[in-house]
C-alpha cells in the first residue's frame, strides 16, 4: 500500500515535471470527455432503437400467433354453433346426435373430438347417461356413447361452465390420455349449452381442439438465442415452458408461494386478466423483458421472455468494439502527442542546460543555434540578447564594485581621521585632582556628524559637544570644520557665548549647504568650579550631584543658521563632586525595533540610578548609559550618531582660614576702614609686611575706583569687599551694584608719563595687575564683580 | 386424465354404498389403497413402505393407488385391496349404508375443510351463492353448516380441480386446507382472513382421514391389521421428524404416478397435514378416533338427514361385537 502510494507520488511528480506529458494528458483528457459524451448519446439512442426493435419483433410474433389461434378458434365456434342449431332443431332423436357429432369431425378433420351430452335421463330409453362422442381413432372416426358410471360427464367443467357462466365458453386446457396412441394430448374444449324451446338446458355440445400444434408453435418462438416462450392457462398453469417438468405441474405462481416475487406475481395476474404488455423484470437473477398477450378466447396467455443480454448482445458487441477502438485511439494520441511535443520542446531543454551553465558563472557559454521563427526561436534570440546584456552588465558591475571598494577605503581612512580629531586622553583622578572627564562617540555610519572636544588652558577647562545636521560624509566635514573653528576661536575668547557667536558668524558665512550644528560650549573655571556656558540649540546637559537636574539653558538657534545671532551667556557654580553629563540626541532618540525612542526620561532614570549607586564617575556613567541604550535598542540598526561626555568636578576646595566681609558706602572717607580691614586679613595669614602693603595698595586702588566711578555722582551705593584667605592664596572679591564697568578692559596706563599727566584710573588698574596674580571681572546682571587673586608663596 | 381420476373416486364411493364385498383376501398381503392419487396426504404410508417399517413389522403391504381403469372400491370388492383411507364423515355414511368398517388408524385430529370465496367476500355474507363441492361426497359438514346458518348455498358438484372456481363460474368453493387451498393460491387467487372460512374455527372441528378395513376382513386378520397400523404410525412419526427426506419419498411416488403437482405444493401439503395431526387440546399427535367428534359428526349428519341413524364410536372401533 505504502509502496503504491509512493509510486503514485513518483508518477504525479513526473507528470508535473514533464510539460509534454502534462499538455498531452490535458488534450487526451479533453478528447476523452468529448468522446464519452458523444458516444454516451449515441449508445443511448442506439440502445433505445434496439429495444424498440425487440418490442416490435416480439409484438409481431405474439400478434401472429394470437391471430392464428383466433382463426382456428373461430372455426370451432362457427362449426359448434351450426351443430347446436341442428341439435336444437331436432332434439328428440338421440341417434341423430351420433350423426351430428360424427359430421362435425368429418367436416373438420383438424378438430380433436366432439361430444353432444344430455342431462341425466333426458332420453328415458338411454338411461342416466347419454353423450354422443366422436374421436379420431388413428385414421378412422370412432363414434360411441361416452357417458358411464366411470365418466359422469355432468360433473365435468366443460358440462358445468356454459350453464354457470350462461354463455358458450372455452375450458382450461387439459391433458387427455389417448389410449390408441398411448400419449397425452393437450386439449381445450369449446362448450355450448343446448336448450329446449322453453329455454331450459337439456345438454351441452362440446368440441375439442388439440393444442399440440399451438404448444409446438409457441415453444419454437425464439426471437433471440436465449429467449423462450411460455403459455399459461387461466389458473396460471404452465402449458408451454422450456422446463418441461413444469408443464401442467406448476403455475406461474408456484415459486412465489415459497419466495415472494412481486414482479412475477404481477406478471401472472396481468396475464390471467388477459392483458397485453411488456414487463422488465428479473427471472432467475437475470434481467429480462417479458412480452405477453392473451391467446384469443382460450383464456390462455402467451409470453416471450427475452434476456436483456440477449436483446442487446449485438449492441454490446458493437459498443465494446467502439469503446476499445476509442481507448486505443486515445492511447495512441497520448503517445504521439508526447513524442511530438517532446521533439518540439527539445531546444528548450538545451536552452535550460545552457542557462544553468550561464548561471554557474560561464557568461560566455555558447548558445545553441536555432533556426526557428516560432516562440521557441524568439525565446532563444531573447536569451542570446540577455546573455550579451549580462556580460556587459557584469563588466559594469565589476567596475562599480571596484569604485565602491575605493570609496569604502577612503571612508575608512576618513573615519580614522575623524576619530583622530577627537581627544583621546581623558584626564582622570590620579593625573588631575580637579576634574575627571570621559567621552564616547559612536557614529551610525563610517563617519559621523557628532563632535565633542575639550582642552585645558589657564586653569580652565574648555569643552564643547555638538551635533551636525544630517549624517555621513557631509556631516563629518562640517563636524571637522566646527571642531577646528572651536579650537581657533576659543584660543582667543574665554567667554563661551563669545566663542559661540564668533563660530556662528564664521560658519554661517561659509554655509552654502544649509547645514547647521547644535552646540554646547562650556568653560569651567577649575579653581573655583565656576562654569560659564552657552547653548546653541543643543540638548541641555544633566547635573548629577545631590540629585539629577537639568542645567538651565536659554533657547538659542543652532550654529550656522543666522550669522547675526547673538548667543547668550549663562553661568553656574559647580560644586565639588558634581558630574556634568552632556549628550547628543543620538541618545534620547535611539530607537528599538518597534520604532520606540529611548527618550529623556530613560536618560534621567539611568542617571538617577547611577547616582543612587554612587557610580557617576564619568567612565562608569558613560558605560552604564551605553549599556542601557544597547539593551533598549537591541538588534535594531543604530539610527544616529551617539555621543556622550561626562565631566566630574572633583576639586577639593581648601577651607579658607579667613573669610571676612566688609561693606563700605561709596564715600572716600571709608578708605581707612578698608585699609584696616586689609591689614587685619594680611596679619591673619601672616603675610610679610611688604606684600601686605602692596595688597593694601592694590585693593585700595580697586575700591577707590569703584567708590569714585561706580555710582553716578550724588547717589549712595554699597561697595562690598569679601576676603577669602588661606596660607596659599588670598582673594578679594569686590562687588557693587553700580554701572557695569569692566576695569580690566581699560588700557594699561602709560607709565612713561608722570602721575599728574596720566588719566585717572589708568594707573590704578595697571598697579592692580602688577601686584595681583589674576584680575577677573564679571557682571552677574546686577553686580560688577571684580576678583583679585594673589597666590602666596609659602 | 384429471377427470378420469375423479371418476374413479365417484365409482369407488358408489360401490362402497351399493355393494358389500366381504370376501377376504386369500393372500396375507395387505393391499392398501389411499383414497386419492399420490400426494403428501399419504406420506406416512409411503415412508413406512420405503423405509421398510412394514417389512420390519412382519406385514406384507403393497400400496396401490386407484387408477382410471381400476377404481379403488372395485379393488376392495374384488379383494384386490384390503385397506383404504376415508374421511370420518364418509366412513359414517358407508357404515350407515350397511357396510361395517373398522378404523384401524386415525391420523387426522382436526378438520381441514375451508370455504374460499371469490372477490374478497366473506362466505358468511354470500347467501344463495353458488358453491363448488366435490362430487365424490366430501363436504357433509358444509351442507350442515349451510343449513344451520340459513345460507342456502347452491351446491355445484364438480369432479375436477379448482378450474371452475378460477374461471369465475362459481362464487365460492370448498377446499381442503392442505390441497385445494394451496392449488388456489398457486392459481393466483388471493387469500385473506375475510374470504376464507375455516370450519374448524366455527364449531365443526371433526377429524378426517383414518385407515379403514371392512370388519369382515379385520376380524380375520387382526394381528396383521395391528402391525400394519403400527408401522404406518411409525411412518408418520418418522415423516414428522424428517420432513425433507419424507418429501423425497413422496416425490418418488408422485413421479411414478405422473401426478400434475410439484414439490412446492407437496411440501406445503405435508406441513399442513402434519399440523392437522396434532390434537388441538393436547398438542400431540394422538392417532386416535375421538368419541366426541364421532358423536358430533354423527348427530349433525343425522339431523341433516344424511344418516338414517346415529353411527356410534363403538361401531367404528375394533372391539365392537359383531351385530
Amino acid at each position: 500500500m505504502a509502496q503504491r502510494h509512493h509510486n503514485m507520488n513518483k508518477i504525479s511528480s513526473y507528470i508535473r515535471r514533464k510539460l509534454s506529458v502534462k499538455v498531452s494528458l490535458w488534450v487526451v483528457m479533453f478528447a476523452a470527455v468529448i468522446f464519452i459524451a458523444a458516444l454516451g448519446i449515441f449508445f443511448y439512442q442506439a440502445r433505445e432503437a434496439v429495444r424498440q426493435e425487440a418490442i416490435n419483433r416480439a409484438t409481431q410474433i405474439l400478434d401472429k400467433t394470437s391471430l392464428r389461434v383466433e382463426g382456428i378458434l373461430n372455426r370451432v365456434e362457427v362449426a359448434t354453433d351450426m351443430t347446436q342449431w341442428l341439435v336444437q332443431r331436432h332434439p328428440n332423436n338421440p341417434d341423430s346426435m351420433f350423426v351430428y357429432s360424427q359430421g362435425m369431425l368429418l367436416n373438420n378433420p383438424d378438430f380433436y373430438n366432439c361430444s353432444i351430452a344430455f342431462e341425466p335421463y333426458y332420453f328415458k330409453e338411454k338411461g342416466r347417461y347419454f353423450s354422443a362422442y366422436t374421436k379420431f381413432d388413428l385414421d378412422s372416426l370412432r363414434t360411441i356413447q361416452g357417458g358411464s358410471d366411470y365418466y359422469q360427464y355432468f360433473y365435468m367443467d366443460w358440462y358445468l361452465m356454459p350453464t354457470l357462466l350462461d354463455r358458450p365458453c372455452w375450458t382450461e386446457p387439459y391433458m387427455d390420455f389417448d389410449v390408441s396412441t398411448n400419449s397425452y394430448e393437450m386439449v381445450t374444449s369449446y362448450c355450448q349449452a343446448i336448450k329446449d324451446n322453453k329455454g331450459r338446458k337439456i345438454g351441452v355440445i362440446n368440441t375439442s381442439l388439440s393444442l399440440n400444434w399451438l404448444s409446438q408453435t409457441i415453444s419454437g418462438v425464439k426471437p433471440y438465442p436465449n429467449s423462450y416462450s411460455i403459455m399459461i392457462g387461466r389458473g396460471g398453469t404452465y402449458f408451454v415452458h422450456p422446463d418441461t417438468t413444469k408443464i401442467t405441474r406448476q403455475t406461474i405462481f408456484t415459486q412465489t408461494l415459497e419466495q415472494p416475487d412481486t414482479a412475477m406475481t404481477a406478471l401472472g395476474h396481468a396475464m390471467q386478466r388477459g392483458e397485453q404488455g411488456i414487463k422488465r423484470m428479473s427471472i432467475n437473477n437475470e434481467d429480462c423483458y417479458v412480452f405477453y398477450k392473451p391467446l384469443g378466447k382460450t383464456g390462455c396467455s402467451m409470453a416471450i421472455v427475452c434476456p436483456e443480454d440477449d436483446i442487446f448482445s449485438g449492441f454490446d458487441r458493437l459498443r465494446r468494439a467502439v469503446m476499445s477502438m476509442v481507448i486505443m485511439g486515445l492511447f495512441l494520441m497520448l503517445f504521439f502527442f508526447i513524442r511530438i511535443i517532446t521533439r518540439e520542446l527539445s531546444p528548450l531543454r538545451r536552452l535550460a542546460l545552457e542557462a544553468e551553465t550561464i548561471a554557474s558563472g560561464q557568461f560566455d557559454a555558447q548558445l545553441p543555434e536555432l533556426h526557428r521563427t516560432d516562440e521557441i526561436g524568439q525565446l532563444s534570440n531573447s536569451f542570446a540578447d540577455m546573455q550579451q546584456s549580462l556580460v556587459r552588465y557584469m563588466g559594469e558591475l565589476q567596475d562599480t564594485t571596484a569604485q565602491k571598494a575605493s570609496i569604502e577605503r577612503d571612508l575608512h581612512i576618513a573615519s580614522g581621521i575623524q576619530m583622530g580629531m577627537l581627544p583621546k586622553n581623558f584626564p582622570t583622578y590620579p593625573d588631575r585632582d580637579d576634574v575627571q572627564l570621559f567621552a564616547s562617540l559612536v557614529p551610525a555610519k563610517e563617519v559621523g556628524g557628532d563632535l565633542f572636544d575639550f582642552y585645558f588652558h589657564n586653569e580652565k577647562l574648555f569643552f564643547c559637544i555638538g551635533d551636525v545636521s544630517g549624517k555621513g560624509v557631509p556631516a563629518s566635514l562640517v563636524m571637522a570644520v566646527t571642531r577646528s573653528i572651536f579650537r581657533t576661536v576659543s584660543a582667543r575668547e574665554t567667554e563661551p557665548h563669545r566663542i559661540m557667536t564668533t563660530m556662528n558668524q564664521a560658519m554661517a558665512e561659509m554655509n552654502q549647504t544649509n547645514m547647521f550644528v547644535t552646540l554646547f560650549v562650556g568653560v569651567l573655571d577649575l579653581p573655583t568650579g565656576h562654569l560659564l556656558y552657552s547653548n546653541a540649540g543643543h540638548d541641555a546637559p544633566l547635573l548629577i550631584a545631590e540629585g539629577v537636574e537639568t542645567l538651565p539653558c536659554d533657547s538659542n538657534i543652532p550654529v550656522g543658521v543666522l550669522p547675526s545671532w547673538s548667543y547668550t551667556r549663562q553661568e553656574a557654580q559647580i560644586s565639588t563632586g558634581t558630574t556634568i553629563f552632556l549628550f547628543t540626541d543620538g541618545l534620547t532618540e535611539a530607537m528599538n525595533a518597534d520604532k520606540e525612542q529611548f527618550r529623556q526620561e530613560r536618560v534621567d532614570a539611568v542617571a538617577a540610578q547611577a547616582l543612587e549607586q554612587r557610580s557617576y564617575e564619568p567612565r562608569q556613567l558613560i558605560a552604564q548609559m551605553t549599556q542601557a541604550v544597547h539593551q533598549f535598542v537591541g538588534d535594531a540598526e543604530q539610527s544616529d550618531d551617539l555621543t556622550m561626555m561626562a565631566i566630574q568636578y572633583i576639586k577639593k576646595q581648601d577651607d579658607p582660614d579667613i573669610h571676612k566681609t566688609l561693606v563700605l558706602s561709596n564715600d572716600i572717607q571709608q578708605v581707612p576702614r578698608l585699609n584696616d580691614f586689609v591689614q587685619e586679613v594680611c596679619a591673619d595669614v601672616h603675610t610679610p609686611a611688604p606684600l601686605a602693603m602692596q595688597l593694601q595698595l592694590a585693593v585700595e586702588e580697586a575700591v577707590v575706583n569703584v567708590i569714585n566711578y561706580a555710582y553716578p555722582p550724588d547717589t549712595t551705593g554699597d561697595v562690598n569687599i569679601e576676603t577669602i584667605a588661606s596660607d596659599t592664596q588670598i582673594q578679594f572679591i569686590i562687588s557693587d551694584s553700580g554701572t557695569p564697568f569692566d576695569p580690566t578692559l581699560q588700557p594699561d596706563a602709560d607709565t612713561s608719563l608722570s602721575a599728574q599727566q596720566r588719566p585717572i584710573g589708568g594707573l590704578g588698574i595697571f598697579l592692580v595687575r602688577q601686584i595681583m596674580d589674576t584680575v577677573a571681572y564679571r557682571h552677574d546682571g546686577t553686580h560688577n564683580i571684580l576678583t583679585l587673586t594673589k597666590t602666596l608663596k609659602s | 386424465m384429471t377427470f378420469m381420476r375423479q371418476a374413479a373416486y365417484l365409482f369407488f364411493l358408489l360401490v362402497m354404498v351399493v355393494a358389500a364385498p366381504l370376501a377376504a383376501a386369500s393372500d396375507d398381503t395387505i393391499v392398501f389403497t389411499p383414497q386419492w392419487t399420490a400426494q403428501a396426504q399419504f406420506t406416512g404410508y409411503y415412508v413406512a413402505e420405503a423405509k421398510g417399517f412394514y417389512r420390519e413389522a412382519g406385514v406384507k403391504v403393497r400400496i396401490e393407488h386407484p387408477s382410471a381403469t381400476q377404481p379403488a372400491m372395485s379393488r376392495l370388492r374384488a379383494n384386490e385391496c384390503q385397506a383404504t383411507t376415508l374421511q370420518l364423515c364418509q366412513a359414517l355414511e358407508i357404515v350407515d349404508g350397511g357396510i361395517p368398517l373398522v378404523n384401524i388408524l386415525q391420523t387426522s385430529m382436526n378438520n381441514a375443510m375451508v370455504i374460499v370465496s371469490a372477490r374478497d367476500k366473506d362466505p358468511l355474507t354470500q347467501k344463495g351463492a353458488r358453491v363448488g363441492i366435490w362430487s365424490v361426497g366430501f363436504g357433509q359438514l358444509a351442507i350442515c353448516m349451510s343449513n344451520k346458518d340459513h345460507l342456502d348455498y347452491q351446491w355445484v358438484r364438480f369432479a375436477q380441480n379448482v378450474n371452475l372456481f378460477v374461471s369465475g363460474a362459481l362464487d365460492a368453493t370448498l377446499a381442503m386446507s392442505y390441497n385445494e387451498y394451496y392449488q388456489l393460491l398457486q392459481a393466483g387467487i388471493q387469500m385473506s382472513d375475510k374470504n376464507v372460512y375455516r370450519f374448524c374455527d366455527h364449531g365443526y372441528n371433526v377429524q378426517e382421514d383414518g385407515v379403514y378395513m371392512t370388519r369382515a376382513y379385520y376380524n380375520q386378520h387382526r394381528e396383521q391389521a395391528h402391525r400394519f397400523a403400527e408401522a404406518s404410525r411409525k411412518g408418520w412419526e418418522w415423516a414428522a421428524q424428517h420432513p425433507e427426506e419424507a418429501l423425497d419419498i413422496v416425490m418418488q411416488y408422485v413421479n411414478k404416478g405422473r401426478i400434475a403437482t410439484n414439490r412446492v405444493l407437496q411440501r406445503l401439503m405435508l406441513t399442513e397435514v402434519l399440523r392437522l395431526q396434532a390434537d388441538r387440546e393436547s398438542g400431540k399427535r394422538e392417532f386416535r378416533l375421538r368419541p366426541d367428534m364421532v358423536r358430533q359428526a354423527s348427530r349433525m349428519m343425522h339431523e341433516n338427514k344424511m344418516l338414517s341413524r346415529e353411527v356410534t364410536y363403538e361401531e367404528l372401533t375394533e372391539n365392537e361385537s359383531p351385530q
